[in-house]
């Protein structure tokens, strides 16, 4: 079953008097639980097209729907309210709030999706997704205490601690060794299996596709195959 | 509230800079009114302890109480309108004591009323200050103004005017030493009321014709006013600055969801917290000040009036904190995503 669909989705930037499109007119679908990785040369549109299928920017035409719901039409608040309770991120630096403890920035997620659960319930579920990223030990440590790896590991965390159906991953592997790298990608397939959570992921590092269900290709604003 | 509580505690040291210069301020602008009020009250006091109501005085005095003369038929027409009128005149002087020692003052006289002190011929009742000169009652002080001299009967709490010490004295006496039998002011607790030839003034407007009073509270206030601007400043650019800073947290979190109300509550608890620290730390000494001041310096500050100064700054922050939020509403999270971070 899909989740999300996109239909003849264009992107254009006014650069001086010339428009230049970054996407032309491409489709994609989503499968529920899946990994989809997408791949391509810098400048070929995938970033812009994880992005747009985020509801992170507007897009210049088509359509994006995600279980049923029309994105394109959402007013901004309307999104908001999406990527806060359907969606997860993941970006290539981890972006934690430097002030907070690890638990925190989970506690901050959970009351960003307006999720009602008692404080018992909250502390349960943090406990849990720390347990499941090995994270528990460091719950109390600020970002600046953490190592490049264990704050991307936190960052998954905080993508996923309010059961998002779908998790965007831009180039999550991107500021990590190979040997973090393995670790963080093993860690995003066990969760999307676990909690049948779908992935939309930009990744240049080849080596990092095996962890995909399937890789869509870009090249030139355009999927190539 | 936590959030907002964990960041300041995280940085302490800025946090810490930025109390410091809004108690310092607030500290400074509590002094300087506590002075205001106080010099107000040094000039004035004859005039702020009485009850609110109406001056008269002659139209053509053009606002000098010492020029005006309420003639009997203005007179006659007061009481007929206002039963509870007292009439009074008020005229600059000194008095010279057994020792040939002059000392500035200020006449007052009135017919019967309830606000001044009863006083008999040939006495005198003077403001406490005067006793810091070494005059007590019973001494005989003369006036070249007059061929008797006075007695003085008493001592009355804070009655000046013009920063000089008041000097009631009866009627008969005042009439004896301006040859004058006209009273130069009316005052009534009623409401204003036009009267032929009178101009008519609420206590503010009395206050401004003592000369000098407008102008020492024109610059006090100022000060005043400027402090407030100064701290609204402040405040404006130190949030414009942690802001700055932050403009790619706060990209990020706007990306995950967190709401724009939530990042501005954020920065509005932080500048509340500093705010009230600072201002029960200005306050308290504010307040106990008092006891070290030199008693010759005229302070006066009553809670009441902190607290609209309190009142103020929270305003004041709160307009500049909120100025510099508007970063947080235009901050766009692409310009995050495609930065570093923690």
């Amino acid at each position: 079953m899909s989740l999300l669909q996109i239909e003849e989705l264009e992107k254009s930037f006014k650069i001086g008097r010339n428009e230049e499109k970054i996407l032309k007119s491409v489709d994609l679908e989503l499968e529920e639980g899946r990994i989809t990785a997408l791949v391509g040369t810098s400048g070929s549109g995938k970033s812009t097209l994880l992005t747009i299928a985020a509801g992170l920017q507007q897009s210049s035409g088509g359509i994006i729907k995600f279980s049923d719901k029309d994105l394109t039409n959402m007013s901004s608040s309307q999104m908001r309210d999406v990527r806060a309770k359907e969606f997860g991120f993941v970006f290539q630096h981890a972006h934690l709030v430097p002030f907070l403890s690890v638990k925190d920035q989970l506690n901050l997620m959970i009351d960003t999706a307006e999720l009602k659960w008692s404080k018992k319930e909250k502390q349960q579920r943090i406990q849990d997704i720390l347990e499941t990223v090995d994270m528990w030990k460091h719950r109390d440590s600020d970002p600046d205490q953490l190592s490049g790896g264990e704050k991307q590991r936190v960052a998954i965390a905080r993508a996923i601690i309010h059961e998002p159906k779908l998790l965007f991953a831009d180039e999550p592997t991107a500021s990590l060794d190979s040997k973090r790298s393995v670790e963080v990608m093993e860690l995003i397939r066990s969760l999307s299996i676990e909690r049948n959570i779908t992935v939309l992921m930009v990744t240049h590092d080849e080596d990092m596709l095996v962890y995909a269900d399937r890789t869509v290709e870009m090249k030139d604003g355009k999927i190539e195959k | 509230m936590k959030m907002a509580w964990k960041e300041m505690m995280k940085y302490k040291t800025r946090y810490l800079i930025l109390g410091s210069i809004i108690f310092l301020i607030s500290f400074l602008t509590l002094i300087i009114s506590g002075l205001a009020n106080g010099l107000s009250f040094d000039n004035a006091s004859l005039v702020k302890n009485m009850p609110e109501g109406t001056y008269y005085m002659e139209s053509k005095a053009e606002e000098q109480y010492n020029f005006s003369e309420i003639s009997d038929s203005q007179r006659e027409t007061i009481e007929n309108s206002h039963g509870d009128a007292v009439f009074m005149s008020i005229q600059m002087g000194e008095l010279e004591d057994e020792d040939g020692q002059k000392h500035g003052i200020t006449y007052v006289t009135a017919t019967d009323n309830e606000f001044f002190p009863d006083v008999e011929k040939g006495e005198l009742i003077l403001d406490e200050s005067i006793q810091e000169d070494g005059i007590e009652a019973g001494d005989e002080l003369s006036t070249n103004l007059m061929d008797d001299s006075f007695t003085v009967r008493d001592f009355a709490k804070q009655e000046k005017f013009s920063h000089s010490a008041v000097a009631f004295i009866h009627p008969d006496d005042f009439m004896n030493m301006y040859q004058s039998e006209k009273y130069q002011l009316a005052f009534t607790e009623d409401e204003e009321e036009d009267i032929d030839e009178m101009s008519a003034f609420n206590q503010n407007q009395f206050l401004n014709t003592i000369p000098s009073y407008s102008a020492e509270m024109l610059s006090l206030n100022m000060i005043i006013a400027f402090l407030f601007v100064i701290s609204g400043m402040l405040f404006a650019i130190f949030f414009y600055m942690i802001n700055v800073q932050k403009l790619g947290t706060y990209g990020i979190l706007k990306a995950v969801g967190v709401k724009t109300i939530t990042l501005l509550r954020l920065m509005w608890v932080q500048m509340i917290l500093i705010t009230l620290i600072s201002l029960v730390i200005a306050i308290s000494l504010s307040q106990l000040i008092t006891l070290v001041l030199p008693e010759e310096m005229p302070y006066q500050l009553a809670l009441e009036t902190s607290a609209i100064m309190a009142a103020g700054f929270f305003i004041i922050g709160f307009i500049g904190a909120t100025l510099s939020g508007v970063q947080i509403s235009k901050v766009e999270p692409m310009e995050a995503i495609n930065q570093g971070g923690a």
